[in-house]
């Protein structure tokens, strides 16, 4: 028995008074507001995360038949998940984040082939029967889309496709489901959660219907979010008060968050532990700070170079990484990322590099010359265009 | 900088076999319907149809090699009974070959194979001039009043309600009876020119969405003139959905034509059509099944053949169904 | 909703207003009115035009016999056509013969296109998928009138001629069961075992089937009997719960199963009522089902009142169905020694002068329907399956569909809540557009089958030159094309939340 039963949520936990006395009395005003809230907040967890893994991705490889050849999707992701943990996945568009996270769901298209092990509690998620896994997916895994346009259907109310999440795992009346949807709205800080119920999708706006997939997805009290590209789909403005309220949400519930996003910022301001993607495969993985503080792998030097410098101070002249991400049915050999990498050699492009661990414990990163970034104070530098470097 | 210099070439990729092969649009639609079996199937036999009711016959005093005609009269023999076989003799059958009269002969003994091809001839002729008439109205009407939106969509937009309103058959028929007896030309124009709006109103759908799009306000942006903006930048973009459609209204007006000219409201005897033929010997169905069965295979084969390329162009054009999900 | 309704109705009323003068101009001068008269070598030749002419105010311009025309439907009066005869009095004929036939079409059309259309989508890429496609193709190509000579031949009196010895031979059965069999077959998706293992359970159920009913001579007196109604009934209890609330818990399944217990038996215990009812008490019937169906569901569904309820009123009346079709069948005996053992009609849209009981009369309009309707379903029943197939393809790509399986929702609900229902989105313009042409074909249908309705009042009037009967075609038919479009319009709002407003 490694799925304990839905046990309610704790009251506490539900009442929204006891999570943010501000947050929902004035959601309305955020609702409006045009003001730019910040995100890179320092991490302030109600409870920090515990030393327990709940979800555990081994080797996952995932690979689609296609017409045109089989497209290698994602190639040997490993990563563990504790319990409350937020773990950031980052990479550039196509790398292969959103199939990964689809395939611990279950959700890929049944012509995927994916191999590998996906351990939830222990239990191997694409070992179980269809239906062990359908209990799994909604109950303690749940999942927020990237794009709440089209993530709700258009032609049942709020109320309805939220009860239905409930209702799909536990016998109960209408009634109570109703009044829990009703409860999840409020946390999430939908205003008139009662009347909302009623609505339709397209009466809300794109921010109100991402958090409507936030309560969806808190509403059995899962252990762990999976939140694609939550924001990336919304108006700027909404943004940060979305993700804020994913973490107080999680709070709130106790859950884990594996955050999907190619935003280095968010990643900074809100995640744990971060892994890099990049053309399907783990390039770095480890503690938030170290990584962007000491990054060993050049992609993720390329990353951080392409952004305004995250202290604040210094150029925020933009570096783009040159050049696009291989085709992921012609794989070049050896190191995927060798041709747009500055500090490629010979042997980056006969030998693929392992994920391995770095100068720091639990630091790691797929390169063969990670110690050359090591060896210099700032790693962006190696992007850095002739004509900078000779100013 | 010698690191950054040696992987900043844009030719770097290329060598490592890594880019996405480049395909022009065209080539990739092409590579699309040559892929669809059952369309290129469509145009073997639709190519077959035609080569051979135009080559056998001959056509606008072109003779063919086929030696009788459409319209002399000859001895029945065997009671006009098909002398074609295609069941080889070690079947049991009497052999692969055509014979004197493959498709038999009609009540007063005219060659029924030389028929038929005159009557395919027709109904091809009667179906591509209302597919060129309606599409080219339909398209023109639909760009219209899918680019000026406004006055100008209202009325036009009302106007092909009210023809929506009317069935296909009615209003053709109406026309028929007025133009059928004036030949195959005339027939076809009228009927194209009375069922375009549906036509019409798909084009507008693509015209009201296109005309958002942001090349169109670049080019409005630009001063471009609205004649230029509708043939020149939202045209070429509506060029598969017109071709699908054009392709596909062939296919029903060959059934249309057939269908009124076996209501008496079409081609007119002594002129012949498919479905003028099958009309005309309708009540032999029991005694000389073939003068009925030999049309309608015709029909269903010209229809059939121009649906499959149909569909194969809008899997060409459109591989929605079939794409890939990101 | 009101108002939705009226504003749809006022510009419809002007459309077809428009439509009127269009085709009452083209059918004046579609030809030349007189044309036979001229021929005439009679004495009174002179007179006849004369008459004919005045009749026809041939001396008046056409706009003007249009305005006359409009002035007089207004009042009430549809006029005479060229020979005097009043278009009232044919139209009573006419119309209740073509709008059965049309209705029935359309019915029939769009609820086993769909069936077959989603079926197929669900099952893409098998067997049954290439084969449905293959026919909708085959479907869309053919020539009506040539199907319907067709049927006319084959079905009609071939199939009267196998009634008198209604003995399946063997070679025939065979076939019929291995059709059986490649039909389980296709629907099964998985390895090849299972498809092997299918097509053998379909190929000893079909020649098992078919090698009793031939060697009972079931068609020669066919009926279901109790037992059979009760399986039939029991196996959609099973169906309509599965697909409306699963089988995961007993109250819907139960009170699904009641339903169908109580249905069945109600073919015995109300057989005095039912040995010739009226249309009033059968729907007396249907009301009582679903009024005592509700409250099976309500009493036995436990916290799935919803879906038992659902499921519960779709078996009774299934199982009611039922019912009707085995005394339908029973009266078939009867009803075929009454037609001289020809109960398939090619000719009309009744049986002149027959009299007979509710099933004998109703069996007689089924039997004249029965081919007409055949042949006019072909095309609309692959225009639905091709549109509902490829809908639902669409649908069960989207993202909300993906959500509803992220929720843990079972396959059988994304499919039936989440896909269904906004797959039928689009098939409701479908039905707008589908339904004029259903009435074109109607048109060809009735010439085939010798029917004496609209469509041959439309071609008729239209050979003569004569515009009083065409327009009054054109007003029923425009008239019905109008509503189904209403109520393709309100099953379009009711299905889709975000256009209710406007
Ligand atoms: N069903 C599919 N069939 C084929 N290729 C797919 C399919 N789904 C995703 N891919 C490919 O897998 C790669 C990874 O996609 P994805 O995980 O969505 O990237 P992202 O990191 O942007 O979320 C992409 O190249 C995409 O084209
Ligand atoms: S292995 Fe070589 S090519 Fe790949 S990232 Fe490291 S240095 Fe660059
Ligand atoms: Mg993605």
């Amino acid at each position: 028995m490694t799925t304990p039963p839905n046990v309610p949520l704790d009251p506490q936990a539900l009442d929204p008074q006891t999570i943010d006395p501000h947050a929902y009395e004035d959601a309305a005003h955020l609702l409006d507001s045009a003001e730019e809230v910040h995100v890179g907040r320092t991490l302030q967890d109600a409870r920090p995360p515990s030393q327990e893994e709940i979800l555990r991705v081994e080797n996952l490889t995932v690979e689609f038949p296609t017409e045109d050849g089989v497209v290698h999707a994602v190639r040997g992701v490993s990563y563990g998940l504790r319990e409350r943990e937020v773990l950031g996945i980052v990479g550039e568009s196509g790398s292969g984040k959103s199939v990964s996270s689809l395939a611990v769901m279950g959700l890929l298209p049944k012509n995927a082939r994916v191999k590998g092990r996906i351990l939830f509690r222990g239990d191997d998620m694409l070992k179980m029967s269809a239906r062990k896994q359908r209990g799994l997916r909604g109950r303690k895994i749940a999942m927020i889309f990237q794009d709440p346009m089209t993530a709700l259907n258009p032609v049942h109310s709020i109320g309805d496709q939220l009860a239905e999440a409930v209702l799909a795992h536990e016998l109960m009346p209408r009634k109570t489901a109703l009044a829990r949807a009703k409860e999840m709205l409020d946390l999430v800080g939908i205003p008139q959660a009662e009347a909302r119920l009623r609505s339709y999708p397209h009466e809300f706006s794109g921010g109100m219907r991402q958090r409507a997939m936030i309560a969806m997805a808190v509403i059995n009290n899962p252990d762990v979010i999976i939140a694609d590209e939550p924001t990336t789909a919304l108006d700027v403005t909404v943004q940060a008060q979305i993700l804020e309220k994913l973490l107080e949400v999680k709070d709130a519930v106790n859950a884990a968050i594996v955050l999907i996003t190619h935003d280095l910022g968010v990643i900074a301001g809100m995640a744990h532990r971060v892994l890099v993607m990049y053309a399907g495969r783990p390039v770095e993985l480890g503690d938030t700070d170290p990584v962007f503080e000491e990054p060993r792998m050049p992609y993720t030097a390329g990353l951080l170079g392409s952004i305004p410098s995250l202290e604040g101070g210094g150029s925020s002249r933009l570096r783009p990484i040159k050049g696009t991400p291989p085709s992921l049915i012609n794989l070049p050999t050896g190191c995927p990322f060798s041709p747009r990498c500055p500090l490629a050699t010979d042997v980056c492009r006969e030998q693929e590099p392992p994920l391995a661990e770095t100068d720091s414990g639990g630091h790691y990163a797929a390169c063969h010359h990670w110690d050359k970034l090591a060896a210099v104070e700032d790693p962006t530098v190696f992007f850095r265009t002739e004509s900078e470097t000779v100013a | 900088m010698t690191l950054s210099a040696q992987a900043s070439g844009p030719d770097t990729g290329a060598a490592q076999g890594m880019t996405i092969v480049a395909r022009t649009q065209g080539q990739m639609i092409r590579r699309r319907f040559f892929r669809h079996r059952a369309a290129l199937a469509g145009m073997i036999l639709f190519g077959f149809v035609v080569v051979l009711s135009f080559s056998s016959i001959g056509f606008m005093g072109v003779p063919g090699w086929w030696d009788k005609s459409y319209l002399t009269t000859g001895a029945l023999v065997n009671q006009g009974k098909p002398t074609l076989s295609v069941v080889p003799e070690f079947l049991g059958g009497s052999g692969i070959h055509l014979g004197e009269h493959p498709f038999g002969q009609d009540d007063i003994g005219v060659d029924y194979f030389a028929k038929t091809m005159r009557g395919t001839q027709q109904s091809i002729i009667v179906a591509f001039l209302v597919a060129i008439v309606a599409t080219t109205v339909g398209t023109l009407v639909g760009a219209v009043s899918g680019y000026y939106r406004g006055k100008t969509e209202a009325v036009l937009m009302r106007f092909t309600d009210v023809m929506i309103t009317i069935p296909v058959l009615v209003i053709a028929a109406v026309v028929g009876r007025r133009f059928g007896a004036s030949g195959v030309v005339v027939l076809g124009v009228f009927i194209g020119l009375v069922i375009w709006p549906s036509m019409a109103r798909l084009l507008r759908g693509e015209f009201l969405s296109l005309r958002e799009k942001e090349f169109v306000e670049a080019a409005r942006a630009l001063g471009t003139s609205a004649r230029r903006i509708i043939f020149r930048h939202i045209l070429p973009n509506t060029v598969g959905v017109i071709i699908v459609s054009a392709t596909l209204t062939v296919a029903n007006a060959v059934l249309l034509e057939s269908a009124l000219s076996f209501l008496g409201l079409g081609v007119q005897a002594p002129d012949t059509s498919l479905g003028q033929l099958i009309n005309e010997y309708r009540t032999a169905m029991v005694t000389r099944p073939w003068l009925f069965w030999w049309p309608g295979i015709f029909i269903i084969a010209i229809a059939l053949s121009i649906n499959f390329i149909g569909d194969g162009l809008r899997d060409a054009f459109d591989p929605r169904q079939t794409r890939v999900r990101a | 909703m009101i108002v939705f309704i009226a504003r749809r109705l006022v510009i419809s009323f002007f459309v077809l207003l428009a439509a009127t003068f269009i085709i009452y101009v083209l059918t004046a001068l579609s030809g030349d009115p007189l044309e036979d008269l001229r021929q005439d070598n009679s004495p009174q030749k002179a007179q006849k035009i004369a008459d004919r002419s005045e009749r026809m105010q041939l001396d008046l311009p056409i706009p003007v016999r249009y305005l006359d025309w409009l002035g007089r439907t207004v009042r009430g009066d549809l006029g005479v056509n060229r020979d005097g005869q009043d278009i009232a009095t044919i139209l009573g004929d006419a119309l209740s013969a073509t709008l059965q036939l049309v209705l029935a079409a359309t019915v029939l059309a769009i609820t086993v296109g769909v069936i077959i259309g989603i079926v197929s989508a669900l099952r893409q890429y098998s067997g049954f998928d290439y084969t449905v496609t293959f026919a909708a193709f085959v479907c869309f190509s053919l020539p009506l009138f040539w199907v319907a000579v067709m049927l006319k031949q084959y079905m009609a009196i071939e199939f009267n001629n196998w009634l008198k010895n209604p003995v399946i031979p063997f070679p025939v059965i065979g076939l019929l069961a291995l059709l059986g069999g490649l039909i389980f077959g296709a629907l099964t998706t998985g390895d090849r075992k299972r498809r092997l293992m299918a097509f053998a359970v379909g190929f000893v159920i079909s020649g098992a089937l078919f090698t009793v009913l031939s060697s009972t001579r079931w068609f020669a007196d066919p009926g279901l009997g109790l037992p059979l109604i009760l399986a039939f009934g029991l196996a959609s209890a099973v169906g309509f719960t599965a697909l409306s609330a699963g089988l995961q818990y007993r109250g819907p399944l139960y009170a699904a199963l009641a339903a169908a217990v109580i249905g069945a038996m109600c073919s015995e215990l109300l057989n005095p009522l039912l040995i010739d009812p009226t249309w009033l008490e059968i729907g007396g019937l249907v009301l009582l089902t679903v009024a005592v169906c509700v409250g099976l569901g309500y009493g036995l569904g436990g916290l799935q009142r919803r879906q038992a309820i659902i499921a519960t009123v779709l078996t009774g009346l299934f199982t009611g169905g039922m019912v009707f079709l085995d005394r339908m069948l029973q009266a078939f005996a009867s009803y075929s020694a009454s037609v001289r053992g020809r109960p398939i009609s090619t000719i009309g849209a009744r049986t002149p002068n027959y009299t007979g009981d509710f099933w004998q009369l109703n069996l007689d309009s089924a039997g004249h329907l029965l081919l007409p309707s055949m042949a006019l379903i072909l095309i609309s029943l692959a225009t639905y399956t091709r549109y509902s197939r490829a809908s639902m393809l669409e649908v069960m790509n989207q993202d909300y569909v993906r959500t509803g399986r992220a929720k843990g929702l079972p396959e059988r609900t994304v499919v039936v809540k989440h896909a269904f229902r906004n797959g039928l989105i689009p098939i409701t313009t479908l039905m707008a557009f589908d339904f004029a042409g259903v009435i074109g074909g109607a048109v060809v249908t009735e010439t085939v089958f010798g029917w004496r309705g609209m469509g041959f009042m439309f071609t008729k009037g239209l050979e003569e030159v004569d515009p009083a009967p065409v327009m009054a075609f054109f007003l029923v038919t425009g008239t019905a094309i109008v509503i189904f479009n209403m109520i393709a319009d309100i099953l379009y709002a009711y299905l889709d939340p975000r256009i209710r407003l406007s």
